[in-house]
């Protein structure tokens, strides 16, 4: 794929988000998934978290956009960085 | 969860998912990694915008079967991997110990489902994509009730919920959440036959050597 296509693909993925956002705060935000209704419905509590994460969704349209933002850039982020670097060794490998 | 069982979904996921990074390793070229970040940024993004499915329940895409479909089995499996850490790392969609039966079900069980499917009705493009879809969720909900029931049996009822409350509960959701996979993955991928076609075919290799 072209360094456009990958570009105008990252502009409808996120324009499509923010629009879809706006359909999740207005039907969905607030109500349980499958999982954590299942939970609730048994009371069962998630326990202490050995690991506090930084960030979380965001509670609003902005900050829930801003949410999927860091975490569309991060996961781009990781996947391209994590296979330029593997593809390297592989290639580095390959010669060898 | 019961650490039993925490330590089993750790000790499944992980020869799995190094099998795949491995095997992924000797198919990926150049030209196809811009295209596998954004759709695991895509599928991200995705997994956060939850759709009502009626009784004051959500659901929303695992996004498994849309990646077997444009990356391949491996391609999928590692793809959702990075996801689902950066979920449970950043931003704390669920909790550390439970990462290895989120990977379990959600990068292992949903992506071999989905890949088993689409093998299967090889040659009947409209059911294919639909059909894995809805059975990758439904079954990876399923393995999720199971692991409760387990976890509910082993600790004597100090973790988990009994199986015959979580097995049927977890089921009956995800049989409806997974009607929600169906229809946006045959979306897209209907939408990307049309729009760009080559995208469809990137697995290609991947598929006929596998």
């Amino acid at each position: 794929m072209s360094r456009r296509g990958c570009l105008k693909a990252a502009m409808v993925v996120l324009l499509l988000f923010a629009i879809g956002l706006v359909g999740y705060f207005a039907l969905s935000a607030g109500s349980p998934d499958g999982l954590e209704r299942v939970m609730e419905d048994n009371g069962v509590e998630e326990g202490d978290q050995l690991w506090s994460a930084p960030l979380d969704y965001g509670g609003d349209w902005g900050t829930a956009f801003v949410a999927g933002l860091i975490g569309f850039a991060l996961t781009f982020g990781a996947v391209y960085l994590y296979l330029k670097v593997y593809l390297k060794g592989g290639s580095a490998r390959r010669k060898a | 969860m019961d650490p039993w069982v925490v330590l089993l979904g750790w000790a499944l996921a992980i020869p799995v998912i190094a099998l795949a990074i491995f095997r992924l390793d000797r198919r990926v070229d150049e030209r196809t990694v811009p295209f596998m970040a954004i759709l695991a940024a895509g599928i991200f993004v995705a997994q956060m915008l939850n759709f009502p499915v009626g009784g004051g329940t959500t659901g929303h895409l695992i996004g498994a079967t849309l990646a077997v479909v444009l990356l391949g089995l491996n391609g999928a499996i590692v793809v959702m991997t990075a996801i689902l850490v950066i979920q449970c790392l950043v931003f704390g969609d669920g909790g550390l110990t439970a990462l290895g039966l989120n990977l379990l079900n959600m990068a292992v069980i949903a992506p071999l489902v989905a890949y088993g499917v689409l093998r299967a009705l090889k040659g009947h493009e409209g059911a294919a994509v639909p059909v894995a879809s809805w059975a990758s969720v439904f079954l990876a909900s399923l393995a999720c009730g199971l692991m409760l029931s387990a976890s509910y049996v082993i600790s004597d009822g100090a973790f988990g919920i009994i199986g015959s409350v979580a097995i049927p509960a977890m089921a009956g959701w995800h049989a409806v959440i997974a009607i929600g996979e169906a229809v946006i993955t045959s979306g897209v991928v209907l939408f990307l036959k049309r729009v760009a076609p080559e995208m469809l075919e990137i697995n290609g290799p991947e598929e006929a050597g596998a």
